[in-house]
């Protein structure tokens, strides 16, 4: 195996690395579970060997990680601008709540209202423009996926 | 005399000619735009052809397949996100080309070598297709299990940072794959109780979270940088790289006719593989691999437009489907009343002919939309990112839902795409796992079928694979992909 020693360490990965140890143990324990060292050709036998080498290959990566001299302060802040920048976060739960009005407003006005937030706030533009965009990019959906593939869009519980 | 008259059906029927063009027109968009994917668009086509005449149906439906397995190229070089599993490779190559801005020129260069692939596959199945059935059909549990974790082990290759990295991908995607009931015993695996959960991750789910979902999150990071202009001057690409990789072409066809032959492999193994090939046989390209050089691009475009017509092989004369689109042709010909199989050829050779022909005819409209469509497309890649990037999520919700329209497939998207992010984040590749979803129930279910031809006796099991010449090449071939990742060996390799 070839290592990443040449790659400096980013900020959390050798926490990133112990976290996957800890998933790939918890995902061969769940693997034995299913039938154990019962026989060869059980349903367990392919996923104890894959997690095998998930476990196999996070221990190595965790310890090249280990190797690594330390690369900045190692604070939570720079943690937080590496892998979670305010924009990453805003948005991701802007996706969460669009998941979640899906099946109670039906999913082209959950589509239409994500659509407006996200390009009025990522594009840093006019409510009129961000509007236009949304009507334009939904009325596309719509005529492409619905008249066009028709394909069934998920209705909501409480409109459409 | 009468094969030319059938294999010419749809060249001079005006109605025929027009769904052959609309279909690989409409096949390039579905299968460029995130979330859309060939496949779907032939089960919903085939939900309202079932009426026409079976040459129209099939007229259209095969212009989408040519076109859709070329259009996910694209977006693979303009957008780094694969449009179809067969693409995952040419994003490698594609994408730093296209950040160079080189990509009329890719693109340009990946079109002429599709279509070249196209007919190199095209060839394969008129003329050889009863030699390389034959081939195909030899193959068992074994062989499939074999060439499968070789699949796997291809993340050596994919993966960017390390080979550790890239081999916990792939596992991670085997596991993933094995979500849902066992086929073999309805045995719950990783199900949790959840009823979801019970049928498995659909790989299109999984590939629209880890590729889709993913890449709108990393974009975000980029919104301020101005965007690279996607210079699109010259598409045609100039006489001396095609002659230049005429012969990559041809070696990387050959391996995408015989990949697609074989039953349950299709493009996206073709791709890689010949990708593979390219990278290991290719001994000073002008840029390196991974960087933007043109032969990751014309390996694995020729291979998967060339698979398409080695999937119509096993298709048509054993009546087994050699992919995905393949299969849900041969419901499309029962529909109609016909019976694929060892008969076809001898009961309906017009049939056989017209197939060979309308796919002939698909490949040289994708030469004429695939050069003259790219400046649409990059001025959707000048699109604001900030409204991309919404779009993007949207796209993938309606792709992972359409797919068995099951509202939790949207959850189960966006939770990948957070998984892949931060995977990304920290230097691990997505494509293995993707190949992981796909292979592993292959590789699952193969090996405990050779297993049990071995009575469960492991010395017995492998005296099987050593004995049998087609499963020992595959085994040496698999032990030479593992000593060629030891660094020694590396080291020495590079001398």
């Amino acid at each position: 195996m070839t290592a990443s020693t040449s790659t400096p360490l980013r900020p959390g990965e050798r926490l990133f690395a112990l976290l996957l140890v800890l998933f790939a143990a918890l995902v061969f324990w769940q693997s034995y579970e299913i039938s154990g060292f019962k026989g060869l050709t059980t349903g367990g036998v392919m996923p104890m060997f894959a997690s095998g080498v998930m476990v196999a290959t996070s221990i190595f990566l965790l310890s090249r990680t280990l190797a690594k001299p330390q690369n900045g302060d190692g604070s939570l802040a720079g943690l937080a601008a590496f892998l979670f920048p305010l924009r990453v976060v805003l948005f991701a739960l802007a996706v969460l709540g669009y998941v979640i009005s899906i099946p109670v407003i039906g999913f082209l006005p959950a589509s239409a209202v994500f659509l407006f937030v996200a390009i009025w706030r990522l594009w840093k533009t006019g409510v009129l423009r961000a509007g236009f965009v949304t009507v334009v990019a939904v009325g596309a959906i719509h005529v492409l996926f619905r008249i066009v593939f028709q394909v069934v869009l998920p209705s909501g519980s409480v409109w459409l | 005399m009468e094969a030319l008259s059938f294999f010419a059906t749809s060249w001079f029927d005006p109605s025929l000619l027009f769904l052959t063009a609309l279909g690989t027109f409409a096949g390039i968009y579905v299968g460029a735009i995130p979330g859309l994917s060939v496949t779907m668009a032939a089960s919903i086509l085939i939900s309202f052809t079932f009426k026409w005449d079976i040459n129209e149906a099939l007229a259209l439906i095969a212009g989408v397949y040519v076109g859709g397995v070329y259009g996910g190229g694209r977006t693979a070089i303009l957008l780094n996100i694969p449009g179809a599993p067969s693409a995952i490779a040419t994003a490698l190559d594609g994408y730093p080309l296209a950040k160079k801005g080189l990509a009329g020129e890719a693109i340009g260069l990946t079109t002429v070598m599709s279509v070249l692939g196209g007919f190199v596959g095209i060839l394969a199945l008129a003329v050889a297709a009863p030699l390389i059935a034959d081939f195909a059909i030899k193959f068992t549990s074994r062989e499939y299990m074999l060439l499968g974790i070789i699949g796997i082990l291809l993340v050596g290759t994919l993966s960017g940072e390390s080979f550790a990295k890239g081999a916990f991908s792939g596992a991670l995607g085997v596991m993933i794959g094995m979500i849902g009931l066992d086929p073999m015993t309805a045995e719950a695996r990783f199900t949790f109780g959840s009823i979801n959960l019970m049928g498995g991750v659909p790989f299109v789910v999984a590939m629209i979270g880890f590729f889709g979902v993913s890449e709108a999150l990393v974009q975000l990071e980029h919104l301020d940088t101005p965007r690279i202009k996607q210079k699109v001057s010259r598409v045609v690409p100039s006489w001396s790289d095609i002659r230049r990789y005429f012969r990559l072409m041809l070696k990387s066809s050959g391996i995408g006719t015989v990949i697609g032959a074989l039953p349950g492999t299709g493009g996206d193994i073709a791709a890689l593989l010949a990708y593979d090939h390219a990278k290991r046989t290719t001994k000073s390209p002008e840029v390196p691999f991974g960087e933007g050089a043109k032969e990751g691009l014309v390996a694995p475009e020729a291979a998967n437009n060339a698979a398409i017509g080695g999937a119509f092989v096993p298709m048509l004369t054993l009546g087994i489907p050699g992919d995905a689109v393949t299969a849900i042709i041969i419901g499309a010909l029962y529909i109609h009343g016909l019976r694929p199989g060892p008969l076809l050829l001898s009961e309906s050779p017009h049939l056989f002919w017209f197939m060979v022909g309308n796919l002939t005819l698909a490949n040289l409209f994708l030469l004429v939309f695939g050069l003259s469509g790219i400046r649409f497309f990059a001025k959707v890649v000048e699109c604001p990112q900030a409204i991309l990037v919404p779009l993007i999520v949207v796209l993938s919700a309606i792709g992972a839902y359409a797919i068995q329209n099951n509202p939790a497939h949207i959850t189960w998207a966006l939770g990948f795409g957070v998984v892949g992010y931060l995977l990304r984040r920290y230097g691990f590749q997505v494509g293995p796992i993707i190949l992981g979803v796909i292979l592993g129930p292959m590789i699952d279910s193969n090996y405990r079928r050779a297993m049990i031809g071995a009575r469960s006796d492991v010395g017995q099991f492998f005296l099987d694979i050593v004995s049998h010449p087609i499963s020992f090449v595959l085994l040496c071939a698999l032990a030479l992909m593992l000593v060629s990742q030891i660094p020694l060996v590396k080291r020495l390799w590079k001398r």
